[in-house]
């Protein structure tokens, strides 16, 4: 083999050559046609998978929670504060006492209590968790410890707090 | 059974991108034309940076921060005195509330209801907040004026159902 001198890159070079001459092939396009292919191959991109491919964490359920209690607990003040609004502006009249005999009489048992259970374990939650987001905020607890030590102190909080509130 | 492994996985993984085609949207809220790949221009076009806008960055996340940190202490108090809180204590906490619950529908808005995504709706949905904040801030005038604040709504609307049980 090596008398043949089948080692030496001068000897296979023309070969090679040839062979990759004839495998790359390159064809003329104008610019408006290379976009379209650009377009077409786009469509082929795949779609980024949605939240239930991850695996549950404490550190984003409980995160998904926060904007969860937040939003719903943001809603019951905003719809309460709109309707005194409402009310204030065209006269219709409403009133605490209004609400409350309302409240009192229309309401059913299980609806009060899902209201009441939701408000007391959701305001506990946001509560502590907004203190967690504030001394993440401070630089503090910022380890893979201190999110898990922090996480498991807000649902502490969330459990004895809400249901503290509930006896009230 | 190398090539028999490579196969089911290729199987699965055309399986995964061919599950959803489209990202989830809102129903009722018209989206703006999907472009191929969600990508616009070609491929030398530059990239689009915002201009630096303080309002939209630092002052808003402080303003964030802002209402957070007044809130401990104002839902603190509210929460020792057993919601027998002052008017002042009281318009305090309804407006930071507010405030705070102004800022948080907007990180809302600007997640669910990108512009990127519904064009004109997301101005509409930030238009809408804005109008509800003012009607709230009227009821916050209203429940300070003539009425307990909410501490008082809250208050009556927890013990509504009381005088029964005892």
């Amino acid at each position: 083999m090596f008398s043949l001198g089948l080692n030496s890159g001068a000897f296979w070079a023309r070969p090679l050559r040839a062979a990759s001459r004839r495998m790359i092939a390159t064809a003329k396009t104008s610019a408006a046609r290379q976009q379209e292919i650009l377009i077409a191959q786009r469509k082929n991109r795949p779609v980024s998978p949605h939240l239930t491919i991850y695996q549950p964490q404490l550190t984003w359920y409980l995160s998904s929670l926060h904007r969860v209690s937040g939003v719903i607990l943001a809603f019951g003040f905003f719809a309460t504060t709109i309707a005194f609004g409402t009310s204030a502006l065209l006269g219709l009249g409403l009133t605490s006492s209004n609400l409350a005999r309302w409240y009192h009489e229309k309401v059913p048992r299980w609806m009060d209590l899902t209201a009441k259970g939701s408000f007391a374990y959701l305001f506990a939650f946001h509560f502590a968790n907004g203190l967690r987001h504030l001394i993440w905020d401070a630089g503090k607890a910022l380890t893979l410890r201190g999110v898990y030590t922090t996480g498991y102190a807000v649902m502490a909080v969330m459990a004895l707090g809400g249901s503290y509130l509930l006896t009230w | 059974m190398f090539s028999r492994g490579l196969m089911a996985r290729s199987a699965a993984m055309r399986t995964l991108h061919s599950t959803s085609k489209r990202s989830l949207t809102i129903p009722f809220l018209s989206t703006l034309p999907p472009t191929p790949g969600g990508v616009k221009g070609d491929v030398n076009d530059p990239t689009f940076t915002p201009p630096p806008d303080k309002l939209h960055g630092s002052v808003h996340w402080d303003f964030e921060r802002f209402t957070a940190v007044a809130l401990v202490p104002l839902v603190g108090s509210g929460l020792a005195c057993g919601a027998d809180l002052s008017v002042v204590a009281d318009s305090l906490l309804c407006s930071v509330l507010l405030a705070h619950g102004y800022v948080g529908f907007q990180s809302c808005i600007i997640d669910y209801i990108p512009k990127r995504v519904y064009g004109k709706n997301h101005n509409y949905a930030m238009y809408l907040l804005t109008l509800g904040s003012l009607v709230g801030g009227v009821g916050i005038y209203k429940l300070e004026t003539e009425e307990n604040g909410i501490t008082g709504v809250v208050k009556a609307l927890w013990n509504a159902g009381k005088e029964d049980k005892e």
